[in-house]
């Protein structure tokens, strides 16, 4: 569905001038500086897959975004989405597309949102009966009933982005760019736009494209996903196989009768140690958590125990640091 | 069609917030309009032959340019919108719509245009023609003509800010240029004094600029300055700026479209 090919995409700034009618001399300067900031990526996305996009700030990944949703004109490189070249073709393609960008809204600031939804119906040529049926979508499973009628500015930010979701798929597009869209919203928000995001994919089959700093929801969404750095695509594969690449280490947590000194197990280094309480990091390819048991049983009575498995953050860290 | 609809809806709904923004600009409109009638009516008492038209028409005129201010205000263009959405990233929310970039401007535009006509320059012309003398067209010929070419003259101007527009995608800062813009247009656009009032070189220029196509040559149709041929020689100056303009702005804007960044985000 989706196929991008050596993409790049260099942004040539010109050098602003200082003092008097400074727009006019920033406009004759000659003076430029290219910044490559999508530097040769290429992927293949089917239909119905929801793809995590994930990367450090400035990797480049709201650029690549902005090129598949055919705002930015690429540098070079080939981008294909369901036979139609975003830029060149983008009044087409746009109306199969929804996008939402977390930080920013495409909803009217001054007036409630449901006169913001009815400009939109009428921007994509959305017939009366799929608009009814949107919003009953809308109203069961982002609650949008609640706040249709208030005005934008007077939102709050979760409910806000659930209103940016509803305007991104009144339209009914097959294929949704989720820039960031859980970007500053609570535990309670998050959790529900990722049930709807999810839901929206499964039931509707729309294939979601999404990027955001929240590894959860990467977790909670995600069966592939897409690290992009520096301009280049350094991991796409699944989130599984990143577990087992980058997610090699486990630590174990004893808690002990009372407080000890600081010790090691084989195959096994002490993190830290806090009030009886002793962190021990080991590859699970050297050892076994019962094995490090037995062994720092025999030395010390243990009360509690627990194996932590490491975040994905975590992994991610490994991977941007490595790369 | 049913789009440039939409936006004037919309429009509707967003200025219907501002209600007290709305009071203080039609009184500022009664005020303006005010002062033009009085300077006009006072210096006819002093020189009755002096102006080429007779004080009546000639406060129509100035009346009328005060009224239709609420439209042709160049501050409230499309480039103002380009320039803010440039500045905040949200221009990427408008390319992603299934809009032409060029109509998409134009119907929001237009849009609000079509509500601040209908409430405010209609109300002002109702309050022009009750209390300061503002005059019907001079003949209904002339109504029709005035109308096209208000239109006329409404796409000229839109045409010229979209090119500002098209300048602030490339400098991303268009502050100390619509400054001196604005102040061009309103030169030689005749809002204040009639173009026919300009010394020799400067109304030769004002003749040959786009801008009187936008408060001049509707008014001067309006008062009956300009009739018969002369005024279907006006409606043809405007049509054929309008055509170049539009021309232009599109190749502008397929120019910088390739080198448009979005800031933020």
């Amino acid at each position: 569905m989706i196929h991008v090919d050596n993409l790049v995409k260099e942004y040539k700034r010109p050098v602003r001038k200082e003092g008097l009618f400074s727009g006019i001399r920033t406009l004759l300067s000659r003076d430029f500086a290219v910044k490559r900031a999508v530097d040769g990526i290429s992927f293949h996305i089917a239909p119905g897959e929801l793809v995590g996009y994930i990367g450090p700030n400035g990797a480049g990944k709201s650029t690549s975004i902005k090129m598949l949703t055919g705002i930015l004109v690429p540098t070079s490189g080939r981008i294909e989405v369901n036979g139609l070249a975003p830029h060149k073709q983008r009044k087409e393609y746009t109306r199969q597309i929804g996008v939402v960008f977390g930080q920013k809204t495409q909803l009217w600031w001054d007036v409630p949102v449901i006169d913001s939804l009815r400009l939109l119906k009428d921007i994509y040529k959305v017939s009366n009966v799929e608009f009814s049926r949107n919003m009953e979508l809308f109203s069961d499973l982002l609650d949008l009933h609640e706040f249709q009628h208030t005005p934008v500015r007077q939102l709050s930010l979760g409910q806000r982005m659930r209103a940016d979701l509803a305007a991104a798929l009144v339209h009914t597009p097959r294929i949704l760019f989720l820039d960031e869209p859980t970007i500053g919203v609570d535990v309670v928000a998050k959790e529900r736009l990722r049930n709807f995001i999810k839901e929206i994919n499964r039931e509707r089959k729309v294939t979601v494209l999404l990027t955001t700093h929240d590894m959860r929801d990467i977790e909670k969404l995600c069966t592939r996903m897409m690290i992009i750095d520096h301009g280049q695509m350094i991991y796409d594969g699944s989130v599984e196989q990143i577990r087992e690449k980058y997610g090699r280490h486990r630590t174990l947590v004893v808690q002990f009768e009372r407080e000890i000194p600081e010790f090691s197990a084989p195959n096994a280094e002490c993190l830290k140690s806090e009030g009886g309480k002793l962190w021990f990091r080991f590859d699970r390819l050297a050892t076994t958590p019962s094995e490090l048991i037995a062994y720092i049983s025999t030395r010390y009575p243990i009360i509690d125990l627990a194996v932590e498995e490491p975040e994905i953050e975590d992994m991610v860290r490994a991977i941007y640091g490595g790369s | 069609m049913r789009i440039f609809w939409s936006f004037a809806r919309q429009a509707f709904h967003n200025a219907a917030i501002y209600r007290f923004d709305y009071w203080l600009q039609l009184i500022s409109v009664f005020l303006m309009m005010y002062s033009v009638h009085w300077i006009w009516t006072s210096l006819y008492s002093q020189h009755p032959a002096a102006f080429g038209v007779n004080v009546a028409q000639m406060v129509t005129y100035g009346i009328l340019g005060m009224a239709l201010e609420a439209i042709f205000n160049p501050g409230q263009g499309p480039q103002m919108y380009i320039a803010t959405q440039l500045k905040t990233g949200g221009i990427d929310t408008d390319l992603a719509k299934p809009l032409d970039f060029h109509l998409h401007m134009l119907a929001r535009n237009f849009g609000e245009i079509l509500f601040r006509f209908g409430t405010l320059v209609l109300p002002s012309a109702l309050i022009g023609g009750a209390f300061l003398g503002l005059q019907f067209p001079a003949s209904p010929v002339a109504a029709g003509l005035f109308a096209v070419s208000l239109l006329l003259g409404y796409l000229v101007l839109f045409a010229l800010n979209f090119l500002l527009g098209m300048l602030a995608v490339v400098t991303l800062d268009i502050r100390s240029i619509s400054w001196a813009y604005n102040s061009l247009v309103r030169f030689f656009s005749g809002q204040m004094v009639p173009l026919w009032l300009f010394p020799g070189f400067l109304g030769a220029l004002a003749n040959v600029l786009p801008f009187r196509s936008i408060y001049a040559i509707p008014i001067s149709i309006y008062i009956g300055k300009l009739n018969g041929s002369a005024a279907l020689e006006a409606l043809i100056f405007q049509s054929v700026w309008v055509i170049a303009l539009f021309i232009v702005g599109r190749l502008a804007w397929n120019g910088v479209h390739t080198r448009l960044v979005v800031q933020g985000g």
